[in-house]
This record gives structure tokens, sequence and C-alpha cells, in this order.
């Protein structure tokens, strides 16, 4: 094949991990997203290793999604050994859930993200001409955080969070902070959706696309969900969903009924809109067009919308009565789970299997392990589209497929963990 | 004042330090130079201060760090990947090759890959900030001192001083609880103690060849753990300790 022009980025920025992106334009245009962060084997350095410490080194996973790599592997450890937690337990987590999702959404939409839309190459120097907008993303973020601190202990690798329910109980005080926390974000959250309403999406990544997500808008679920009126149950997600190794990535890639597709924000309300209530229902309904579940920079929207979405859903869960109780008792030493949450970035799956105590099998698969082909084909629509439109300058071509990749909000340190034993 | 030139670099990590340093205010007095979690401008050049996260996983890792070694005057290992090879550290001397083939069957990947190890195996480290990650003031204590044209001083006593000081109960004693903050260097102001959360040791063992495993392991032995379990859990962030599994055998010989 005869190549035009190469694209090279080695080391892409703003994302979290490390990861660069290569794009070919010549007579077929192709593009490959090059996963440079190291292996980590989280498979073989969970093994053996006691329940509650395995799921500690999960978290270790992704800092920018330590809740889901803390929570998931519990629930699942939890499913193996029969134990229900409490109802004051299940919100509690909810809402930790919920928190990780604003601070990560806040940090990418903010930090990573917005300097495109706004023309600058970091936060840093976009902050000195927009202090405020800057201000508001950063008092978001920072809520997001504080919450996980009160409940899990530390916004980064929670340790309070255990199987069977919490290390100590947060206040009824501790409550009434995060409410009044929530009630004074919602403008800010809102003030989010507006920003990105202001930006038309490129019409080079419009494509037909699968989504999936957990049925419901919940951070926990049983059923996953497609768009194209498939459900299936998450013991069934081997069937589902296929991995395969390419040369070029420490991260195994995704596939559903042996293609791309997306998860993550945009999926959630495309597949889950009705259950989308006040403020956030408004939004959608007011900028209809936005939720195109065609193109990928839905996505950056459809955080924004969640920011919305999930401090509301704070603000209800914080109103609960804090009562003394003890953990659940565990008796089981021995089983099999699985479990399927949303994190930030979409569905997070974990299989365990505990034996005596201690993990025996692991296998996790994240969102941006599934999310990587559905990447690769709207980086290289981006590059064929602005190519055919005459665009010649690599650079904007670069930046564009840079923007693609951001939209996206891949985890790379999460997405090199993929611990599935073929 | 001078500027205090810096930059931040990640390894193979979780990302979360650098995280951390992103969620603080820092002084206008401090000039970033390198930050590519942060900014797409700028290039790994010069720098007073050179703050990394992460272990050395990869051949690409160990070429970076050496080019970040040669342009910074002082260089700082940060968190537990950088210091002690981080949870991924705990396969260390393990075969490569067949972990590889574990994880990802017989398929190549055209990336040098390794496993994970501290970066002071590869290059000379002038400090350590510890920590998973580590916590907001040490991280403004470290910028701080070194913007003063002073330096850091690191601590060498355990979790424990600060867990007695706020008066949390001793779960090891009182709990039976295997609590690795006797071994683990403080900083956190215990901070899982508080919430009756045995210490797991994230911040790595203490330096200068005072963590005591022996010690440690013999008290979890009185209290009837296997040494199976004890190593297992010491393990997570100190195997790349120097004499680690020495101290422990000792003990049950």
């Amino acid at each position: 094949m005869k190549i035009y022009r190469e694209i090279k980025i080695d080391h892409l920025a703003r994302i979290e991990g490390k990861a660069g992106i290569v794009v070919e334009i010549g007579e077929e245009v192709k593009a490959r997203v090059n996963v440079t962060e190291g292996p980590r084997f989280f498979e073989l350095i969970t093994r053996g290793k006691n329940y509650n410490d395995a799921a500690s080194i999960c978290s270790r996973i992704c800092s920018f999604c330590s809740i889901p790599h803390k929570l998931t592997p519990i629930e699942a450890i939890e499913k193996a050994l029969d134990i229900e937690v409490t109802e004051q337990t299940k919100i509690l987590r909810k809402i930790l859930y919920f928190a990780n999702i604003i601070e990560s959404h806040s940090l990418h939409l903010f930090l990573f993200a917005m300097p495109d839309y706004l023309g600058y190459p970091d936060a840093f120097s976009m902050a000195k001409k927009y202090p405020k907008l800057m201000k508001t993303g950063l008092e978001l973020k920072n809520f997001g955080a504080e919450v996980q601190k009160i409940i899990g202990s530390r916004e980064i690798h929670p340790e309070n969070a255990i199987v069977g329910g919490f290390g100590k109980l947060p206040s009824q005080k501790d409550m009434e902070k995060i409410r009044k926390m929530a009630k004074e974000n919602l403008e800010r959250a809102i003030a989010t959706v507006d920003f990105f309403a202001e930006y038309e999406y490129p019409s080079y990544t419009k494509m037909e696309r699968k989504h999936l997500s957990i049925d419901g808008y919940e951070a926990y679920g049983n059923k996953i969900k497609a768009t194209d009126g498939n459900e299936f149950s998450i013991e069934a997600y081997k069937e589902n969903i296929e991995e395969e190794v390419v040369s070029y990535s420490f991260a195994k890639r995704g596939k559903y009924k042996g293609e791309p597709f997306m998860t993550g924000a945009i999926s959630r309300i495309v597949n889950n809109m009705e259950f989308l209530e006040g403020e956030a229902k408004e939004l959608v309904k007011k900028y209809e067009d936005f939720i195109d579940s065609k193109n990928c920079f839905a996505n950056n929207f459809a955080q924004a919308i969640e920011l919305v979405y999930f401090t509301q859903k704070i603000g209800e869960l914080s109103n609960i009565k804090i009562k003394e109780e003890r953990n659940v008792d565990i008796e089981k030493k021995n089983g099999r789970g699985i479990a399927v949450t949303e994190a930030p970035r979409g569905l997070l799956i974990y299989e365990v299997e505990v034996e005596n105590e201690k993990i025996k099998y692991m296998n996790v698969i994240t969102p941006t392990a599934m999310l990587l082909p559905m990447m690769e084909i709207d980086a290289i629509n981006m590059a064929k589209g602005l190519w055919e439109d005459g665009y010649k300058d690599i650079d904007l071509i670069g930046k564009k497929i840079e923007m693609v990749v951001r939209a996206y909000d891949p985890c790379i340190s999460c997405s090199v963990h993929v611990i599935n034993k073929k | 004042m001078k500027k205090l030139k810096i930059g931040v670099h990640g390894l193979t990590s979780c990302y979360g330090c650098q995280l951390k340093m992103a969620s603080l205010k820092l002084a206008e007095n401090i000039e970033i130079v390198y930050w590519n979690m942060l900014s797409s401008k700028g290039e790994i050049g010069k720098v007073d201060v050179a703050f990394v996260e992460g272990s050395v996983s990869t051949g690409e890792d160990e070429e970076e760090l050496k080019k970040i070694r040669e342009n910074a005057d002082i260089l700082v290992a940060m968190g537990t990947c950088a210091t002690h090879g981080g949870v991924q550290g705990v396969i260390f001397g393990e075969d490569y090759k067949k972990c590889f083939k574990e994880i990802y069957g017989d398929n190549n990947i055209e990336f040098d890959g390794r496993i994970g190890e501290p970066i002071k195996k590869y290059v000379k480290v002038d400090y350590n900030l510890p920590g998973c990650p580590p916590e907001e003031d040490e991280i403004l204590y470290y910028l701080a001192t070194f913007a003063l044209g002073s330096y850091p001083e690191e601590k060498d006593y355990p979790v424990c001083a600060e867990c007695r000081r706020n008066g949390y109960p001793c779960i090891l004693i009182e709990k039976n609880k295997p609590c690795l903050g006797p071994l683990t260097v403080a900083g956190c102001k215990a901070r899982c103690l508080k919430y009756g959360i045995e210490c797991t040791g994230c911040r790595g063992p203490l330096p200068h060849n005072i963590a005591w495993f022996d010690s440690l392991a013999r008290t979890f032995k009185e209290r009837g753990m296997s040494k199976e379990f004890i190593k297992s859990k010491m393990e997570i962030f100190g195997k790349q300790y120097e004499n680690m599994e020495e101290l422990i055998n000792k003990v049950f010989e």
C-alpha cells in the first residue's frame, strides 16, 4: 500500500497512562493505538492473596477509578461467598461510586479535554484566561474527591471499603456535609453542560455504533444491555464480549459479537435515558441533539450530563440515617463470583474464584480495553475525512486525532491490567 | 526568588501520585517544564527537580528514566512503585516470559516488557517520596524545601509512631489483626488505623535496614498466623526490600 503521510504521536498528552497513536494516510487509512504502558500482571499478583488484600491490590490498577477497582472485586468476592451486605452498605457504596465518577469526569473534562476546545496546550495556561471556568472544574473535582475521602478514607486507593462492609461508618454529620456539598455543586455541574453545548461535533466521526451498559442507571447490575436490543446476564459475559491480543499493545481489546463497540457515559445515557430525573432530564431534553449515539464526541457531553445526574443522586442518597451496625459475618471460604459495575469509562467486569479465603483465579475486563478498537475506527475516519476534504496539515490532523482519543477519555493504566487467561 | 523548574513523569503505574500532585495548588515560583499527563506542551529537558512515578516495566520506561536522570539536578522517586516496585513488584524474581505466556498466551507484543522494578535499580535516586499515593503535605514539603534551596528529610520511623500519637487503639495487640504498621514508613498519620483497618504497608518498608520483618513475623507467628499468610501479606509492598524473605524464613527455622 502506498502511504502518503504518517502521523505518529508517541506519547499522547492529557490522558491517563501511556499510549501513542499512529495513523497512516494512504490509499487506505490505518490507525493503531500503541499501548506502551508496561504489563502489571494483576492476575498473577493477586493469586494466593487473602481476598481483602487482593481487593486492595486491584484498586492500584488505576487511580482515576480506584473506587470501581476496589468495589467491583469486593462485590465479586461477596457473590462468591454468598454474602449479602446491608442496605446501608449498599447505599454508601453507591455514593462512593457516583462521587468517583464525578471526580473522574471533572478531571477529564476540565483538565484534559477542555484545553482542546479552547485552544490551549493545558489547563494552566487556559486558567489564566478562564479562571472562573477552571475554578468550577476544580470545585467539582474536589467535591467528588472529598466524598470519597469521607466514606472511603481517601480519594485514591480507599482502604475503608472491605468485604462485608466498612472499617468505620461515616457519622450523621459527615452525611449532612455531603448533602450540603451536593447542593452547592449542582449549579457548577449544570454550567459544565452549558459549556459543552456550545460546540458542535465533527461530522467525520459520525457512524452507527453499538453501545453496551448495565440495564438501569446504576453502579451495579445483573444484566448488560446493548443498543441492538440484546440483553444478557453478567454470567454470560464471556460469550458476548471476547478479547483479542494485538502486537502493538499491552492492553487486550474487547469486541462485542466480533465488532467494536462503545461503553461509558454516552452508552449509559443512550441505553437508560428513561431513568434520568430532575435537572439532568431537563438538560437532556433541552440539548437532545447532543445525545447523538452515532458520534464519539457525544461522550464528553454525556459526561457533563452525568456530573449533574450523579450530583443529584448523591444529594438524595446522602439523606440516609446512619445507624451503627456490624459488618456481615462471613462463613463461607470458597466460591466463584462475577460482578459488573459502571466505572467512569463504562462496564467493568470482575470474575473471581476464592479458595480457602484466598484468590485462586481472577479475571478483569476494563472499559478502556473494550473501547480501543472503536477508538481506532473513529481516528481513521477523522484522518480520512480531513484528508479528503483537502486538509493536508499534519499537525492539524494530529490535533484532531488527539481530540478523538480524548473524547473517549481512555484510562491506559486500566487497560493494560487486563488479566484474563486465554 | 529564582523559579524552581520541575518535571513530572509517569512510568508504569496507576498515575495516582501525579493525580495527587495535580490536585494541589502549586506556588507561583514553581515552573512546570514537562508534565505529559497535564500538558501537550514541553519535552523532557533540563530541570532542577524531576519527580518520577511508577516502576520500570518496559525497555521504554528504562530509556525514558535515563533521559530524565540526565536532565535533572535532583531526582525524586515518587510513590511506592518508584521506591519499591509497587504491587506489580510482588512477582519480582519470577521469569518474565513465563508470566507473559500466562496472561497473553502465545501472542507476541513488540514492546520490551519486564517485571516491575524500583527506579533505583536503574538510576541514582536522590530522594524518596513514599506513599501510595503520597500525602498532600509531603508533596508540598518536598517542593517547598527544594524551592528554598534546602532539602527534605525522609522519615525513618514507623506508622505506629503516628498511630500511638493519635491515640488509636493498637489493632494488632487488641484485635489480633495483621497490621504492618511497625514495618511501614510513617507519613500517612495512620489513616487506615483511624478507620479500624490494619496497615497494608502501602507506603513501603522503613529505610536504612530498620524494617524488622523478622520481629513482626515472630509476633504474627505467636498469634497463630502461618508463614505462608505472613509472607503473602508482607510481600505486597515489601517484596523488593533487600532481605525480606530471609528475615521471615529465619523466624520459622
